[in-house]
């Protein structure tokens, strides 16, 4: 474990160290910033509860493309009850909204063996159309102002990491070392400085909460018997079965905790992330937590570095489009550590066609001065893409993940 | 010695098939007692009545002498009952370790007590003299080894009575060797052991008791001791054991069969895969092509059938057949038992009436001009059923619902059901049990007897001898010796197999 995340650490440091160098080089001073750090963190929070959210239903065996109408159900849920009875019960109802869409999509595939793409894909449509016809219902009432968004949600509070990052503290006001240090503008340990000023500094208790889940969840699905038994429903249910594992309780329960994340991860957009329930504000959040659980190969860390991904791509792209275009000098980066990797392994070939696909790169880098906007807007998703296809190849799902279950299968 | 487990005239019926009828037997602790019978005898109904994975329609089960009810296999787990599967139940993406302690594990606050889980298993591992690694995934191990992780498991659980459902099913002979230590260690240890098995050399190595079942009823429990093998087979089946004989000759003057000079190239110009077969077949004959696997016999079954192109001459009374179609040859009147019924010769997911359409899918009964004619086809195949003794509910039944035994029945009655002239049978026995065996080759003497030609070819060498008229021996694609069955010995047979002779 400990050797694991010392791993962690020095990868993450090399990733810092390339994007300061890339920061020099190109002067796209928005790579490494305060601001690009907390908005990348908070871009990331509602891809990574949608991700647990999937992995808690699919180490249970059930397939959850459903997650995106879950998390409609939420936001919708945070921004309606929010508005009327302040944010913190908000985001209980946006809890209990996504739940209660999980509860349907269980229904269906446990109890009724109903395929699970097919339950999936029914239920993201029934939500999107179940909110619309809700809000209208409430515009008509004069409860809202229009029928695709709801008023104003108070907003819940912030703070900060003590003495490092600045923050009030029962009227004590602790210093900002980190940020004070971010401004120093010392190459490398300014930057270091940033990051971790940005992903520390000003964050809603929400974040911090989201944030938790991440080993909370590690903690339940690997140490506790209950998380055993879950994730012996979606390796082998037959197995556990006639160990005495009430196969269809896990899977309800895993179903369910799945629900109850991507309604959090709704109601945090609603209400963290803006401050009231706009139609299409989750815009496609659900599928890209699917991908980031993809990429994290079913365990929370991947899940929470392809959220990370996602969300620092999404966040640059927000602020500021030059800093896209440096972002090509980083995928040259990567793609030639490939390289080098490969040719250790003797795979000449692949690293012949890495190499050729970074010279590219690097090319249309030197060629291109601005991106058009478009591409920009679509940074996240295809970084969404790359990740996917350098991560799918050492893929390892649950093995009974999608298969409906019977109970009685013993026989 | 005390009695473990004691079954008293169970009996459980399922729609259609009664499972079991009266059903008794009573096992000591420290022995191991083989429940033995026939495919589809009733003796996994029994043993998932005792790990209450069914109920009993009547009848009692005493465990160390109370009577017990149980209602899931939870129930016999808390009674120590433990159930060693046939077909693993282990999660592949677990540890060794995990997979134990899956259901029972215990805790230590509200975490798992990894440490405590992983002492117990190792002493347990010794105990038993179950080596393996706890902390190593369970797809990393072998099959043998991953037996050993499902005794673990039962054990873990407290069990002091344990099942064994078919375990040397999938092993090899090594890894018996090595389960017949572990059972023997476990009964030294006071532990009463059930092993299922229709393996008889292997129950009398390893059993002291034996309770023999057939057709849902206890025929006979004895000591191992005290019978032979060919006794117990005999108990199993009810009668003596059938013999694959034939009597007298019918060969007919005509030929049904004639191939000259066959051989099929091989694209890279290599030894040929079968190279200038030639033979005649008479019909009422029997011909029997011996030869290990793979020596081209599945090649000339095919050259037969219009499956592979090949060189020379094959003549179907009289005809050459070169340029015809599997489905024309097939029209000619002949027929076809593959070597590998479930890939070859049924669709296991369909009803036995879409079944029996295939290979006959032009003409009556199946079709009525150019309809399916489906209400037919199930009278139809309902009379093979009937003809054929094919034990199933119905024409409705899936064909993988079917035993081995069943479904081979199956298939030899749909090729009989158009009276071919000339059989290619592959293996027809293979696989199944004693009873369906003796019913198959009571089937292939009748049709000799009324002058159908047959290619027979079997593994199985005193079918070959008991069966055939002449024999062939196959070596590397070439028929390298004929011999008269009525003067050769199994022995003689394998070695001429081999090239030794």
């Amino acid at each position: 474990m400990k050797t694991k995340a010392l791993k962690f650490l020095r990868y993450a440091t090399m990733l810092v160290f390339v994007l300061t160098v890339i920061r020099q080089i190109t002067g796209a001073s928005d790579l490494t910033s305060v601001g690009t750090a907390s908005a990348a963190l908070l871009l990331s929070v509602p891809i990574v509860l949608a991700g647990l959210g999937g992995l808690f239903s699919e180490r249970s065996g059930v397939v959850n493309i459903g997650l995106e109408g879950m998390m409609v159900m939420g936001a919708w849920a945070g921004g309606m009850i929010g508005t009327k009875h302040g944010p913190w019960i908000g985001l209980i109802a946006a809890i209990i909204f996504g739940a209660v869409g999980a509860l349907v999509h269980a229904i269906a595939t446990i109890t009724f063996g109903v395929d699970h793409v097919v339950s999936g894909v029914a239920i993201n449509i029934i939500a999107m159309g179940l909110v619309r016809y809700l809000s209208t219902i409430l515009y008509k009432s004069g409860a809202w102002q229009g029928p695709s968004q709801s008023p104003d949600v108070n907003s819940i509070g912030t703070n900060s990491l003590p003495i490092l990052s600045g923050g009030q503290y029962f009227g004590w006001k602790s210093p900002d070392l980190l940020g004070s240090l971010a401004e120093k503008h010392w190459f490398f340990i300014s930057d270091i400085a940033a990051i971790l000023r940005g992903i520390t500094g000003d964050l809603s208790y929400v974040t911090v909460i989201a944030m938790a889940m991440v080993p909370l969840s590690l903690f339940v699905l690997w140490k506790t018997a209950f998380g055993l038994r879950l994730r012996s429903a979606g390796e082998a249910p037959i197995a556990a079965e006639s160990l005495g594992v009430n196969v269809y309780a896990m899977k309800y329960a895993g179903v369910l905790i799945s629900g109850a994340l991507a309604g959090l991860g709704g109601g945090f957009l609603a209400i963290v992330a803006a401050n009231h329930y706009q139609e299409n504000q989750v815009a496609g959040r659900g599928y890209i937590g699917l991908a980031a659980l993809l990429f994290g190969n079913y365990r929370p860390g991947g899940i929470l570095m392809g959220a990370g991904l996602f969300g620092f791509a999404d966040a640059l792209q927000l602020r500021d489009s030059a800093s896209v275009h440096a972002l090509i000098l980083l995928i040259v980066v990567v793609l030639l550590a490939l390289v080098v990797r490969d040719v250790r392994k003797g795979k000449i070939i692949k690293a012949g066609a890495t190499f050729i696909f970074a010279g590219l790169s690097l090319w249309y880098f030197l060629a291109v001065k601005e991106l058009p906007g478009q591409l920009v807007t679509m940074t996240p998703y295809i970084a969404t893409l790359l990740i996917m296809s350098l991560a799918s190849q050492r893929l390892r799902m649950p093995a009974a993940d999608g298969i409906p279950y019977r109970r009685g299968g013993l026989r | 010695m005390s009695v473990a487990v004691e079954l008293r005239h169970i009996s459980k019926r399922f729609p259609g098939v009664i499972a079991n009828k009266d059903v008794s037997m009573s096992v000591e602790t420290g022995t191991v007692h083989a429940l033995v019978g026939e495919n589809g005898a009733g003796k996994s109904t029994v043993m998932k009545i005792l790990y209450g994975m069914q109920r009993p329609d009547s009848g009692e089960i005493l465990v160390n002498g109370t009577a017990v009810h149980f209602k899931n296999p939870n129930d016999a787990i808390d009674a120590s009952i433990g159930m060693v599967h046939q077909h693993f139940m282990l999660a592949d993406n677990f540890t060794v370790l995990e997979n134990v302690i899956l259901g029972s594990e215990p805790k230590h606050g509200i975490t798992i007590d990894f440490a405590a889980a992983r002492k117990k298993v190792v002493e347990m591992a010794a105990q038993y003299g179950l080596d393996i690694d706890p902390d190593v995934l369970v797809e990393e191990l072998g099959v043998g080894q991953r037996q050993r992780v499902e005794i673990l498991k039962v054990l873990y659980r407290g069990a002091r009575i344990l099942i064994f459902d078919e375990p040397t099913a999938v092993l090899v002979p090594q890894e018996v060797d090595d389960l017949f230590n572990a059972l023997k260690g476990l009964r030294a240890q006071g532990m009463a052991i059930i092993f299922i098995s229709h393996k008889l050399d292997e129950v009398l190595r390893v059993a002291d008791d034996v309770t023999v079942v057939r057709a849902g009823s206890t025929v006979a429990e004895v000591k191992s001791k005290d019978v032979t093998a060919r006794q117990l087979a005999e108990l199993m089946v009810g009668s003596e054991l059938p013999q694959p004989t034939t009597h007298g000759d019918t060969r007919r003057p005509e030929i049904t069969l004639a191939l000259k000079d066959v051989s099929i190239p091989t694209k890279s110009g290599s030894r040929d895969l079968i190279s200038k077969v030639t033979f005649n077949l008479h019909a009422g004959e029997v011909v029997g092509i011996a030869g290990v696997e793979g020596n081209g016999q599945a090649e000339l079954v095919e050259a037969i059938m219009g499956l592979r192109e090949y060189t020379g001459v094959i003549e179907f009374s009289g005809q050459d057949m070169n340029h015809l179609s599997v489905a024309h040859r097939r029209d000619l009147g002949i027929g076809l038992i593959p070597e590998d019924r479930q890939r070859q010769a049924m669709m296991m997911e369909s009803p036995l009436w879409e079944n029996r359409i295939l290979g006959h899918q032009r003409g009556k009964p199946v079709m009525n001009g150019f309809v399916l004619d489906k209400k037919t086809t199930i009278v139809d195949t309902k009379a093979i059923m009937e003809e054929f003794d094919v034990r199933a509910p119905g024409p409705q039944t899936l064909a993988a619902a079917l035993s081995g035994g069943n479904q081979q029945k199956f298939i030899v009655g749909r090729e009989m059901s158009k009276a071919p002239s000339l059989l290619v049978a592959s293996h027809p026995t293979r696989g199944v049990d004693v009873g369906a065996q003796g019913a198959i080759w009571e089937e292939l003497r009748r049709a000799r007897e009324k002058g159908m030609a047959i290619v027979l070819i079997s593994a199985d060498l005193e079918e070959l001898i008991g069966m055939s008229d002449r024999l062939l021996v196959m070596l590397r694609g070439a028929i390298t010796a004929e011999l008269d069955p009525a003067k050769t010995t199994p022995e003689q047979l394998g070695s001429a197999m081999t090239g030794a002779a």
